[in-house]
């Protein structure tokens, strides 16, 4: 990784698809320390969820000046992002292409706030079982958490306490949607929006474009004395329908994923110096912490009380406020996360964490059937 | 003669009336007391059904594939759509041929019955009904068009004097009758004697509440249906026939909020496609190890097997596995609501199912309850019916709370 750029994550209802994903591009490509040619992409993937202003790839590559190379959509629920990165990845390890662009980018403000749960829906229930129970995102994730919250030790304060971190993290990061603290009080008297989650349980809905450059190994010198080596990717999967996931304490995408990503990279969560993992509802990153094995089984509750994911701890997780605090655009999240990451592990965040040498970017959604792991490195192996 | 009867009644009030939830219609209801009248019946035995209401989910489309399937009865049984009140009802009733199965279903005040013509067993010789007279004049103090336009003519002593008078009077009803299906408060208990039962609805389906009061009583006598100037009256014996009552205890309505938006379309071909299994409560079995699913499956969850699966009936007693409760307003929908995922008796199946007749977050993982027939959704102006979570306990989330 050479480049990486992003653009504020937000309402940003003065900028439409158009604008966002030549905004994020342009900052990447920008971000190469030394120079890059927009001639030199070979290829581009475009992560995207849902198709604002319709045809994706003929918009990136419209917008951004790349009409004369290969533009690929995909689509993987909220894996989208470090799914994208994956293709990439796989796109310059086989050696077709030496230079690469994955653009991650989605508008979920286009639409009214009031039909935004519909919008965003359909395309992941079931038509004929799922769909007309109004099985809604937050739902799909509260089945899941409520359970954890019986079977487990941890309780809504838990879940509070992430809340609180990650707003806390978010404030020095100037790309994110929610710069302000709160505390377990005000997360624990918020308006319920989906039992458990109240409204600080909860991402905002946000817009955003994020883009990052992949070339060559060969090539990264001409780029870039200070490169992010891919390290490692993975990919899981699990059954789609709540009535058919065995145990619903435990996200087995996220076990797949992360198996298959630190056995590429040759290392294990202990390793891990920093993370971005999908916060999308506060219970989600305790059930993540077990599932990317930075803790037992059950033992996430006890991890965040004793402040070990703040930055300071013993392994900080979603220093930029993560999506509770920096904000949601599902397709653009993932690479968004290895945005940060790639600033962390060139010791240029915000919110640095000193030292850092491995990074573990992750995305679990859809209807939590699917998820994507990127471990990245400052070191190349 | 009667064979069975069955009654519903949702928990839900309006006032001193029972009212249908935002998850019921009258084909839910019809099911709910046919199931009851139809309990420890053999399926086969019912020839036909006869639906009797004034508020059909569809008059166009067809209610009849979804009543039957909620009843758990062959597709292939014939069913009558009629449109009436209490006089229809019970005319359909004493004029019935054994194995009718006739249904009563009303929105306003809400409630169900049903009610099984056919000789009785050794246990019950069965109730006898005959019709003593029949008759149908026009007054139409109250009126409801094909729109659902309604108009009141507001005279209730002429509605008294010359409809319901001159009609009991042409139907040779002279004395005071043992109960009243049609009529509420004083104008029933001046029909009726000091004992009569008070029926908790006033159209079709009050003519099963009163046959019902009549069967638990044992003693028989004159049932009297009336309908602005329609009446029928009937004599019922004294006989016996088992009463199945699936009336909910009260509960104030809570308050939800209906958020306006646009309508979710439906795919009719998805619809059709899980209809059968979703509507009768089916799973899919493997034929090769027997692991079931739900919803079937073209691949087994359990042995891989890509062998076509057979349809097998689930228990419908179930337990909470998980639960959540929607606060945030979503389009089309009333929140809150509740969404369960229950444990499926002594199987390894899991349903996602709404919670039904309980105030919304009044469940927690670990509650017991039954599956029963309700309406999930209208989409595209099309009824989707499946199934909803009933606790076995039914309390409010006040009380919940001051227990938790």
């Amino acid at each position: 990784m050479v480049g990486a750029g992003m653009t504020d994550f937000g309402e940003l209802f003065d900028l439409g698809m158009k604008d966002m994903v030549p905004m994020a591009v342009a900052e990447a490509v920008d971000s190469v320390d030394k120079g890059f040619e927009r001639a030199d992409i070979e290829a581009a993937w475009f992560g995207e969820l849902v198709t604002t202003d319709g045809f994706a790839t003929g918009i990136l590559a419209d917008s951004c000046g790349l009409l004369d190379i290969p533009v690929s959509r995909l689509e993987n629920a909220c894996a989208t992002g470090n799914d994208a990165v994956r293709h990439g990845t796989m796109a310059v390890a086989s050696g077709m292409y030496d230079v690469v662009l994955v653009v991650g980018a989605d508008k979920v403000r286009e639409t009214s706030s009031r039909t935004t749960f519909w919008d965003w829906m359909a395309m992941t229930r079931d038509m004929a079982w799922d769909f007309p129970l109004g099985l809604v995102a937050p739902a799909n994730f509260a089945l899941h958490v409520n359970r954890y919250l019986h079977e487990s030790k941890a309780t809504r304060e838990h879940m509070a306490m992430v809340a609180v971190k990650n707003h806390k993290h978010g404030v020095s990061n100037p790309k994110a949607q929610m710069r302000f603290e709160i505390t377990i009080e005000q997360v624990l008297e918020a308006p319920m929006v989906v039992e458990p989650f109240g409204l600080f349980d909860c991402t905002p809905q946000s817009d955003g474009a994020a883009a990052v450059i992949l070339v060559a190994e060969h090539l990264a010198d001409r780029y870039t004395d200070k490169p992010v080596w891919v390290r490692g990717t993975g990919l899981g999967l699990d059954r789609v329908m709540h009535q058919h996931k065995a145990d619903l304490t435990t996200f087995p995408p996220t076990v797949k994923a992360a198996k298959a990503a630190y056995a590429m990279a040759g290392i294990g969560p202990d390793d891990i110096d920093v993370a971005e993992v999908h916060d999308c509802f506060t219970g989600v990153e305790l059930i993540n912490y077990e599932d990317l094995g930075f803790c037992e089984r059950f033992g996430a509750a006890k991890l965040v009380e004793a402040g070990e994911t703040s930055v300071g701890g013993r392994l900080p997780v979603n220093p930029s406020g993560g999506l509770k605090a920096k904000g949601h655009p599902p397709g653009a999240t993932g690479v968004a996360q290895c945005y940060e990451l790639w600033e962390q592990l060139r010791g240029d965040a915000n919110l640095q964490v000193d030292g850092a040498r491995w990074a573990l970017a992750h995305n679990v959604g859809g209807p939590t059937a699917v998820s994507a792991v990127t471990i990245l490195s400052s070191e190349k192996g | 003669m009667i064979r069975s009867i069955g009654t519903y009644l949702p928990p839900w009030t309006s006032g001193r009336d029972r009212a249908v939830g935002a998850d019921e219609d009258a084909v839910t209801m019809a099911v709910a007391a046919g199931r009851q009248a139809l309990d420890d019946v053999d399926p086969h035995d019912v020839t036909s059904v006869v639906l009797v209401t004034r508020d059909f989910p569809l008059l166009e489309g067809g209610n009849g594939p979804a009543l039957l399937a909620g009843l758990g009865l062959p597709a292939s049984v014939p069913v009558r759509e009629q449109l009436g009140g209490a006089p229809a009802a019970l005319e359909v009733l004493a004029g019935g041929t054994d194995g009718m199965l006739v249904i009563g279903s009303d929105l306003v005040p809400a409630g169900a019955s049903a009610a099984l013509v056919g000789g009785g067993s050794a246990a019950a010789a069965g109730l006898s009904i005959d019709a003593r007279g029949v008759v149908n004049r026009s007054l139409p103090v109250a009126t409801r068009d094909a729109s659902g336009n309604t108009t009141d003519y507001a005279d209730p002593r002429l509605l008294r004097e010359r409809g319901v008078g001159v009609s009991l009077e042409q139907a040779g009803v002279t004395g005071k009758v043992a109960v009243v299906a049609g009529l509420t408060g004083r104008a029933a208990a001046q029909l009726s004697r000091d004992d009569a039962p008070l029926l908790p609805t006033t159209g079709a389906s009050a003519v099963g509440f009163g046959l019902a009061a009549l069967a638990e009583r044992g003693e028989g006598g004159q049932l009297l249906a009336v309908e602005q100037a329609a009446a029928v009256v009937a004599q019922v014996g004294s006989g016996a026939a088992p009463v199945g009552r699936d009336e909910l205890a009260p509960l104030p309505t809570p308050p939800t909020t209906l958020t306006p938006g646009a309508d979710i379309a439906i795919s009719l071909a998805a619809y059709e496609r899980a209809f059968d299994v979703k509507l009768r409560l089916e799973a899919g079995r493997c034929t090769t190890c027997a692991t079931l699913s739900s919803p079937p499956r073209f691949r087994c969850l359990g042995c891989g097997s890509e062998a076509p699966l057979e349809t097998v009936p689930l228990p419908r007693d179930v337990v909470v596995h998980s639960q959540t409760t929607i606060h945030v307003p979503v389009p089309g929908k009333r929140t809150p609501y509740t969404l369960v995922i229950v444990q499926v008796g002594d199987t390894d199946v899991r349903l996602l199912v709404h919670l039904t007749a309980a105030n919304p977050g009044s469940t927690r993982i670990g509650d017991s309850g039954t599956l029963v027939f309700r309406r999930v959704a209208i989409r595209s102006g099309v009824p989707d019916y499946g199934y909803a979570f009933l606790p076995a306990e039914r309390t409010t989330s006040d009380e919940r709370k001051v227990a938790s």
